[in-house]
């Protein structure tokens, strides 16, 4: 029997704000140990929590990003279990009034996983096993989450690492979370069942707990789905459980048995009021989502006549297409502004925190006068390119490395000398040419433009040097 | 009348009839001698008391003037933090913990250098109504310490009531400042909830909890109450006070004041308590007051409502008791798990138990809409009630405790039988209203009986003016000094 | 009614130890108490009103500026343990 996957993901991001939730404690990542911390967020007796506006804020932004519809009334619960790394014994979250509800992402191919909710809570402390001792810093205790609840709408690994990857790049657009997955700033639990295909009945899922790899969710996924497979082949049954991925030996594992199961005795936090959000306020926190990357990738397709692939790799990080779009800004062929992005300036930028950091020195505004340059015929595109070079090592205009005279282009005669100095000086590759090697005029070409510093025209050159040797 | 201690010693300091520092020492050496009778104060913090005295005595030297609390000997009771003092709950497991920060309140008082005298007993987390679930033993009554000085502020109350404090402050979650206040023959005020931050209470029950004064006179519980009361961005409850300080109004006129009386207040109280009630609305009338028998039907669910509710929210606020970051730890375990068990275990008292599993019972798969869910609409219908009560009436008047102090050891016995004497307490908690229990009698054995006055929310101009009118006209005749404490 | 069964789930949810020989005397009174908190159920259904919170507050909230953290020596003062600037739970055999 064939059998598809069922999947939905329940994402913890950490948000982006100053302060922790309940206290004014910074939400730094790092840090020596409980040197984050106040009476509130070590839960010390007496203390009261006072809620973080930013923190609602940014959840609805989220949950706008997301086409969720904003709730005008909603309120904090205490959802009760005991835990060294929960400092209070209960957890401060939402329960049946979450600020945002029926969302969805949409995937590229066309399918929409529908968001339950979107709610806010605080996250936990950190507990260290060392030899059997528990240690325990309440560093991120207090830090403000968010809870993106999807329902099971997934149906394969592929859309499950799209799914995550979107969120990543939806909330890093908004500017609500970094999404660091190794930083924990991203966690996601993944809700797996399996059924078979054409049936429209859910199985007994289970839940793998805290993946903050896209790469181990895709394989622990896999895992899962081919453990459940063939234990339902054999006669058996899926118990609905929790697991845990081990990543060293790909396999999954129950965390905790049946006895342990928790009843959390949701009730509303007397110590904190109702959150109410006007229509009016939703309208202007609307007015601050940015476009986000997918809807850049199309505009760019379709204005600017980037291929899909160069578009996707300037919109996928905010600050990469805030400068495309302000260096392409009035230039004639914005592609070239792209291609300079994805060549020289990514050659700089090796890894994916470096493009989300986007830490250069060169502006958009001197790109653009670089590519103005080219525009008006007054420089090439080599001489161009080591232009940029300088101007990503130095955070000078283009002004301070081109000379009137680079600018001035070169004559016919001027261009004629050049080329046929470099048939004298390449005797071999003259001969591999004229044996048939078709290549070899470009390493002739290549002495053109370097002795004349880029301002010669290549095709221009090409063809006065084959006439030459012809 | 006896003058309230408060503004009693206020004008001997500020007329230098005695320096701080000697009325402190007065102070301490009463404890001395009294609290081994009274078992009021849990712990005496003498060192910090006489530096403040100092601070006073300079300023006093200085020829500057005294705010109204300045230099007064008062006490807290141990649930109030106090960075770097003990403050247990009373409870074994709050053994040693000495607070980081302050309590707002005390934060507030220490500004205007209030002298503390120290800690007083209380039930363990406040859960009680003789003093006597304390791990320190229950405080006496100070008019017969064969008797409780009731809960489960006791300490507080047999402290003022025994003339060891000027006056001190309480928390009240179903009864715990006015009842002990009505056993001890004083004054005890329940702010309306949000009046006065929480910020540094350790909670019992969040959303019944508040801290108020005890005092020996109307005058003095006016004055505490002005000072402690006010917004604080650190409680998210926080409203303060309405109006303007309510010693201002404390003394106007009462003629055709509405004041009701709920027949369902009456039931159950003993003819001892009955008669001396009716006779306080005697006075009343006699003041020009209007005396308005109404009914209050949705009382008779307010004690199950109360109970269920504040146990509830005192199973959650008593989790992080778990023996890592503060207070006891139990000697042998084998894993976190039991360790925290077993702390908990040790660490808590029988009543505290009980109502951790009560609460948890409550909240529970299965149970939560049949008790914690009924019980919050029912708290909606209270809430309502009284509302509808304030539309005809300006005060409510009513019995503080269906009975007087009750002898030592007769309340551990049977639970639900000493749950039953809050019967008159709890409905203010519940619709966080504020009430004033003031003395307006003796039993035939010479035992304090009390009263309390109920207004609508931050209407505690209101029911203070009626206190002290009912105070000014009855004068001594309700009113028996302790033999206990300082003579001034 | 309150059966030996929901007291010890309630204990353990509670983290609280009830030794074998009191559960009979817990869940007796327990069930006293419980029963005593039924009274609510015979409350007429009319005039029941929807409670939110108790002075139907909103919107109470603090600006997002960070305060320093305290010093970590507060923190951990009150622990019965630490180490390496980490509460601690030593393991016990």
């Amino acid at each position: 029997m064939q059998y598809e996957m069922v999947a939905g993901f329940e994402t913890h991001v950490e948000l982006a704000t100053n302060t922790k939730i309940f206290c004014s404690c910074t939400t730094q990542f790092g840090g020596d140990p409980n040197t984050h911390c106040c009476p509130i967020c070590i839960g010390l007796p007496g203390v009261l929590p006072k809620l973080n506006r930013a923190v609602v804020q940014y959840a609805i932004r989220a949950g706008l990003a997301t086409n969720c519809h904003i709730a005008n009334i909603s309120k904090m619960d205490r959802k009760n279990y005991c835990y060294p790394d929960l400092p209070k014994a209960y957890q401060i979250s939402q329960y049946d009034k979450p600020l945002c509800e029926n969302g969805y992402v949409q995937l590229s191919n066309g399918r929409r996983i529908r968001l339950n909710r979107i709610h806010i809570e605080e996250d936990a402390g950190k507990l260290i096993h060392k030899r059997g001792d528990t240690y325990i810093d309440y560093n991120r205790g207090g830090v403000p989450l968010i809870e993106i609840v999807s329902e099971p709408d997934i149906r394969s690994v592929e859309e499950a690492k799209e799914y995550v990857e979107k969120l990543q790049q939806i909330m890093r657009y908004i500017g609500v979370s970094d999404c660091r997955m190794q930083e924990g700033s991203m966690r996601c639990d993944v809700n797996v069942s399996v059924r078979p295909v054409g049936s429209d009945k859910l199985g007994t899922r289970t839940e793998i707990k805290n993946m903050n790899s896209i790469t181990f969710i895709g394989k622990a996924m896999e895992y899962e789905f081919n453990r459940q497979v063939e234990l339902i082949e054999s006669g058996g049954e899926v118990e609905q459980q929790t697991l845990r991925y081990n990543d060293s030996e790909n396999t999954t594992s129950p965390m905790r048995g049946k006895e342990d199961a928790n009843d959390y005795r949701y009730f509303r936090d007397p110590d904190l009021v109702t959150i109410s959000v006007s229509d009016e306020e939703i309208d202007e926190l609307r007015k601050t989502i940015p476009e986000l990357h997918f809807e850049k990738v199309e505009r760019y397709v379709g204005q600017f006549s980037l291929s899909e692939k160069d578009a996707s790799n300037i919109a996928k990080y905010r600050r990469i297409a805030e400068f495309f779009e302000q260096a392409s800004d009035g230039v004639k062929n914005p592609k070239t502004v792209a291609n300079f992005i994805i060549g020289q300036i990514f050659r700089r930028l090796e890894t994916e925190d470096d493009k989300e950091s986007f830490d250069i020195k060169t502006t958009a505004a001197q790109l653009r006068e670089l590519v103005k340059l080219i525009d008006d015929g007054k420089i090439r595109n080599n001489l161009a390119k080591s232009t940029l070079e300088q101007m990503l090592d130095t955070g000078k205009p283009a002004s301070e490395f081109i000379s009137e005279s680079d600018m001035a282009g070169l004559d016919e005669s001027a261009l004629e000398g050049l080329c046929r100095k470099a048939v004298e000086s390449n005797p071999k590759a003259v001969e591999d040419f004229k044996k048939g090697k078709q290549k070899a005029v470009k390493s002739l070409v290549g002495f053109v433009m370097k002795e004349s510093r880029g301002k010669a025209d290549a095709a221009a050159a090409e063809q006065l040097i084959i006439s030459i040797i012809g | 009348m006896a003058e309230g201690m408060i503004k009693r010693l206020g004008s001997m300091l500020e007329n230098k009839e005695i320096s701080c520092t000697e009325l402190t020492n007065t102070y301490l050496s009463a404890i001395e001698s009294a609290n081994g009778d009274l078992n009021a104060y849990i712990k005496v913090t003498p060192e910090a008391a006489l530096d403040t005295a100092k601070a006073v005595d300079e300023k006093l030297a200085r020829g500057e003037q005294l705010a109204p609390l300045e230099g007064i000997p008062m006490t807290l009771k141990d649930n109030i933090s106090t960075k770097g003092i003990e403050t247990t709950c009373c409870s074994k497991i709050l053994e040693g913990y000495k607070p980081i920060y302050d309590a707002t309140v005390w934060a507030e008082l220490k500004k205007s250098n209030a002298v503390l005298l120290g800690k007083t007993n209380m039930d363990e987390f406040a859960m009680g109504s003789s003093c006597e679930t304390s791990c320190f033993g229950g405080a006496s009554n100070p008019h017969d310490i064969g008797r409780v000085a009731g809960g489960s502020s006791g300490g507080v109350a047999s402290a003022v009531g025994g003339n060891i404090a000027a006056y001190g402050l309480g928390s009240d979650t179903g009864g715990s400042i006015r009842q002990p206040a009505s056993f001890c023959g004083i004054v005890g005020l329940k702010p309306t909830y949000g009046s006065v931050s929480r910020y540094g209470l350790i909670a019992y029950a969040s959303s019944f909890d508040q801290i108020g004064p005890i005092t020996t006179t109307v005058e003095d519980a006016s004055i505490v109450y002005d000072a402690i009361s006010g917004y604080d961005a650190m409680d998210s409850t926080s409203q303060g006070r309405r109006g303007e300080p309510t010693v201002k109004t404390l003394k106007n006129d009462i003629k055709g004041m509405k004041i009701g009386v709920a027949d369902e207040y009456l039931d159950g109280v003993s003819d001892e308590v009955r008669s001396v009630f009716e006779k306080a609305c005697e006075v009343y009338r006699s003041l020009g007051a209007e005396i308005v028998r109404f009914k209050l039907p949705s009382l008779r669910y307010a004690l199950p409502v109360y109970y269920i509710l504040a146990c509830a929210e005192a199973s959650s606020n008593l989790g992080r008791y778990d023996g890592i970051r503060y207070g006891y730890r139990t000697a042998n375990y084998k894993d976190v798990n039991e360790m925290v068990c077993k702390t908990r275990s040790e660490g808590f008292g029988a009543e505290v138990k009980r109502r951790i599993l009560l609460g948890t019972y409550v909240l529970s798969a299965g149970y939560y809409d049949a008790y914690y869910k009924k019980a919050q609409n029912l708290r909606g219908s209270i809430v309502k009630a009284f509302k509808d009560a304030f539309e005809t009436c300006d005060v409510i008047l009513a019995p503080t405790v269906p009975m007087t102090a009750f002898k030592k050891g007769n309340a551990i016995s049977d639970p639900i039988e000493t749950y039953l004497t809050d019967i008159c307490t709890v409905p203010v908690n519940i619709a966080g209203l504020p009430g004033v229990s003031i003395p307006c009698g003796f039993d035939g054995e010479g035992m304090p009986i009390g009263m309390q006055l109920i207004g609508d929310t931050f209407c505690e101009s209101t029911i203070l003016n009626a206190a002290w009118q009912y105070e000014n006209a009855a004068g001594a005749e309700v009113f028996k000094p302790s033999a206990y404490g300082v003579k001034l | 009614m309150v059966t030996r069964e929901d007291v010890i789930n309630i204990a353990r949810l509670s983290k609280l130890y009830i030794a074998e020989e009191e559960l009979d005397e817990m869940t007796k009174a327990m069930g006293d108490i419980i029963k005593f908190a039924d009274t609510i159920n015979v409350a007429s259904e009319q005039g029941v009103e929807e409670f939110d919170n108790i002075n139907n507050l909103k919107n109470a909230f603090r600006e997002d500026v960070v305060v320093p953290s305290y010093e970590r020596d507060e923190i951990l003062k009150n622990a019965n343990d630490i180490d390496e600037g980490h509460f601690l739970v030593r393991k016990r055999v």
